[in-house]
């Protein structure tokens, strides 16, 4: 699946009248950022992201499963993101995911999974003179599945099924020589799923109901790095955790959709703006899970062009 | 509750003598002891002593003390009680799914390629003891549901030959917690229920052992806070239920099951016999290869049909792998995996029923529980209804095993290396499928149960059947096969209920 989306755009586009600010690009496109975008900009996004496992987490005890083999996840995921004024930013990100086991007999699942919608607001900006800036942001984000997709045959699933609603506190530090910090943490509230089976057991529990209760998730990442412009590196570090509730997987039983999990990841974007191509940027982000439960000991790629669209009205000087 | 319910005691009494029915009698099943024993020669054959006569001064002091319990009871026995109340025989069977849900874990390999057998000397050793897998869950349903049958009968048997009330229409005094009733109270069925449930459970799921036991007490500490027992009551209801249940546990002890297993050298001798027929034997394509799931279990005891039976209702065989007709059916399943609806995906979910389920015996159950809640039956019916249903999955999974190993043939991802399955694939032959043979006796049964909802049972079972096809892990002639022979397997179990004396009730 290529990143079809972007051709159609190319002809639209314009040269912002404006000078971009330093970091503009770093993750703008994800909701932990401590960047936002300017106002009346839209700034529109596909990635395609490639994330596969052969080994994984049962409960603490790390091992692989012959009848997986390399269980490997994509995505294209659309993403758009505006400033309806400086400060306050709106997002949505549609991902079209497909996965495959290389053992076994399982077929893999495909589809669009969830729909989100974000709304970022930049709380304060405290400028430090020399010493640089530091501004903090707030993000409610709120995402629904689009289709009555399958969530019950993980870990070949393309998602949970789960609506989903959290907030998220992001702190940004800017020096003005190109150095940033970004420190955050969201709590993700899950609402229940509905499976297809009448009764399930997990968490040592035969639950006699179709409807499975998900335990929320906190999520915390901390990530430093240098940007000038639309170039940007950055290191970072996530750790997600599920708050009460949820077993671990069963011996030799697939993963259930409420298994309690802990995940922590590293890793590096970078972004570089695509000399001649009318504002395009290129992204390249990098993870891998170094430690965990009841997840797989991942290791993600995602690449993808951000293209940038001004709809702010050029004033015409006779 | 005072002179007017140990009046209708007398009549109901009465009645038994003269072989009337008038409706307490009926609603009690006061004739239950007459009917048909499956393994048990007779009601009498666990001696019962007959109880000391309710102005004994010993009875006056367990009356005593059920009255002080109750003046104490707390809101947590409340709680028990309204448990309990929802019926003794329909809550272990509640009791014995989680079980099987939560031991229906297949082994994992061992670090060589190999696996380990699930060992009942050393249960808490992993491979846990039991793999509740379907045929073991089958059994497991069977022998608790016909054993607590066995030994209700035994328990109305005696309970109408003493006659001595239950403690709420003996003494005004004693408030009843429960529904009211005119059943004899000696032996109490609920002990029964809980000592035969809970002997037979601790053997088959030995790592439950614990909770098995708190859940019999509760049962028999209910039963006494209710009104509707005596110590002396629960004591004579232990007692038999421990006795019915060693005669079934010696029974299980040498039904074949410990050599349903089987070894290397006989798997072998499997797949040399497809051979020898022209057919590809069927493998594993678990990575690495398990060993075929009991392949032996064909020759476990069935309760309705002989050795005999199972060998003259054994469907003939498949078509040939080599047949036009076998790839016309494989181009079926691969038709159906390419065009998957969301609704048939959920069909293939609902009935998947691998680990961590309830198996199908145990989906079947689950299906007739709300049927039994219900019913207002009394405790013998509904053990009735769970033996008949059980006794006849059992036999299902007996009968199709015994038909999967005689012919050993391939499942279509064996055939097909490039399909793709809807759900986990079963670790045994494809030829007939289990669900389609356990569905089609459950629909027969549940149809004579409750017969104005035959359709209702008929389409779960059509469902059940289909879904494995859809799954892409059956071929069509498994499935209408297995439903035709599950039918078969029922009637069986039909014919004795038909004339074991409750229907004439």
């Amino acid at each position: 699946m290529p990143v079809q989306p972007l051709r159609a755009y190319q002809f639209l586009i314009r040269i912002a009248a404006f000078t971009i600010p330093c970091c503009l690009f770093s993750h703008a496109q994800t909701l932990d950022d401590g960047f936002s975008v300017p106002a009346k900009t839209l700034y529109s996004s596909s990635l395609y992201t490639h994330d596969s496992w052969d080994h994984y987490w049962q409960g603490s005890l790390r091992r692989t499963n012959g009848n997986l083999g390399t269980v490997t996840t994509q995505n294209n995921t659309l993403l758009a993101t505006y400033g309806i004024t400086e400060r306050l930013n709106v997002m949505g990100t549609v991902p079209y995911v497909w996965t495959n086991a290389s053992q076994g007999v399982l077929n893999g699942l495909q589809g669009w999974q969830d729909v989100t919608l974000a709304a970022k607001y930049r709380l304060i900006t405290k400028h430090l003179g020399r010493a640089g800036t530091v501004s903090a942001y707030a993000v409610g984000f709120w995402g629904i599945p689009t289709t009555n997709y399958i969530s019950d045959l993980q870990p070949l699933s393309i998602g949970l099924g789960a609506r989903r609603a959290g907030g998220r506190g992001t702190l940004h530090y800017q020096s003005a020589q190109g150095w940033f910090l970004d420190g955050s943490v969201a709590y993700t509230w899950r609402g229940s799923v509905k499976l297809d089976r009448p009764y399930y057991f997990t968490n040592d529990t035969f639950y006699n109901t179709d409807i499975v209760d998900m335990p929320n998730v906190v999520d915390y990442s901390v990530g430093p790095g240098f940007c000038r412009g639309s170039r940007m590196a950055q290191f970072v570090w996530t750790k997600r955790i599920t708050q009460g509730g949820g077993g671990d997987i069963r011996r030799q039983d697939l993963p259930f959709i409420s298994n309690r999990f802990i995940s922590s990841r590293v890793g590096g974007v970078v972004t570089y703006p695509i000399p001649r191509a009318g504002g395009l940027v290129f992204r390249l982000e990098y993870s891998r899970v170094i430690d965990g439960r009841n997840v797989g000991l991942a290791s993600t790629i995602s690449t993808g062009l951000t293209q940038t669209i001004s709809f702010k009205r050029r004033i015409s000087i006779p | 509750m005072t002179s007017i319910p140990r009046w209708l005691a007398q009549i109901a009494g009465i009645c038994v003598a003269l072989s009337t029915q008038p409706c307490s009698a009926a609603l009690n099943d006061a004739g239950a002891g007459s009917w048909q024993m499956i393994v048990l020669s007779g009601p009498a054959q666990v001696p019962v002593p007959p109880p000391v006569a309710t102005t004994d001064a010993a009875y006056q002091s367990e009356l005593a003390a059920i009255k002080l319990a109750q003046a104490n009871i707390t809101s947590q026995q409340r709680q028990t009680l309204d448990y309990w109340n929802k019926g003794a025989v329909v809550c272990w069977n509640r009791i014995l799914l989680d079980l099987v849900a939560r031991m229906d874990l297949p082994p994992e390999p061992n670090d060589n390629g190999t696996y380990s057998f699930p060992s009942a000397g050393a249960p808490f050793a992993f491979p846990q003891f039991p793999f509740a897998n379907p045929p073991y869950a089958a059994r497991s349903f069977s022998y608790v549901s016909v054993a607590t049958y066995d030994a209700l009968k035994a328990a109305w048997y005696y309970k109408y030959l003493y006659n001595r009330p239950t403690p709420f229409n003996a003494d005004n005094g004693i408030h009843a917690y429960t529904a009211a009733s005119d059943l004899p109270g000696y032996p109490s069925e609920d002990a029964v229920v809980s000592a035969v449930s809970a002997a037979l459970l601790k053997t088959l799921f030995p790592t439950a052992i614990d909770e098995i036991n708190q859940k019999a007490a509760d049962q028999r500490q209910a039963a006494l806070l209710s009104g509707k027992a005596s110590a002396s009551d629960i004591a004579a209801g232990v007692a038999l239920g421990e006795a019915v249940a060693s005669i079934f546990l010696a029974r299980a002890g040498s039904d074949g099951m410990k050599s349903a297993i089987g070894n290397q050298g006989q798997w072998d001798a499997l797949a040399e016999a497809a051979k020898a027929r022209g057919e590809i034997p069927w493998k594993s394509l678990e990575v690495p290869p398990r060993p075929p799931m009991l392949p032996f279990f064909g020759q476990v005891k069935a309760w309705m049909m002989s050795p005999g039976d199972i060998a003259a209702e054994r469907p003939g065989p498949p078509p040939s792998v080599s047949s036009p007709q076998m790839q016309t059916e494989l181009a079926e399943v691969r038709s159906a995996l390419k065009h998957l609806t969301r609704a048939q995906a959920a069909i293939c979910y609902k009935w998947s029923d691998g680990a961590s389920s309830p198996t199908p015996p145990g989906h079947w159950n689950f299906i007739a529980q709300p049927y039994l809640d219900r019913a207002s039956f009394s405790e013998v019916r509904t053990a009735r209804a769970l033996a008949l249903l059980n006794m006849s999955l059992h036999d299902a999974a007996v009968a199709c095993w015994e038909t999967k190993y005689a012919y050993f043939n391939p499942r279509p991802t064996q055939l097909d290396p490039n399909l793709r399955t809807a759900i986990a694939l079963p670790n045994f032959p494809s030829y007939e499928s289990g669900h389609s043979v356990i569905s089609g006796a459950a629909a027969a049964v549940l149809s004579y149960l409750f017969p104005s909802d035959t359709s209702y049972f008929n389409a779960q079972r059509d469902e059940a059947a289909i879904s494995r096809l859809y799954a892409g892990i059956h071929f069509r002639s498994d499935i209408e096969v297995g439903k035709d022979h599950g039918a078969k397997v029922g009637a069986y179990t039909l014919r004795f209920a038909q004339s074991d004396g409750a229907d004439q009730q």
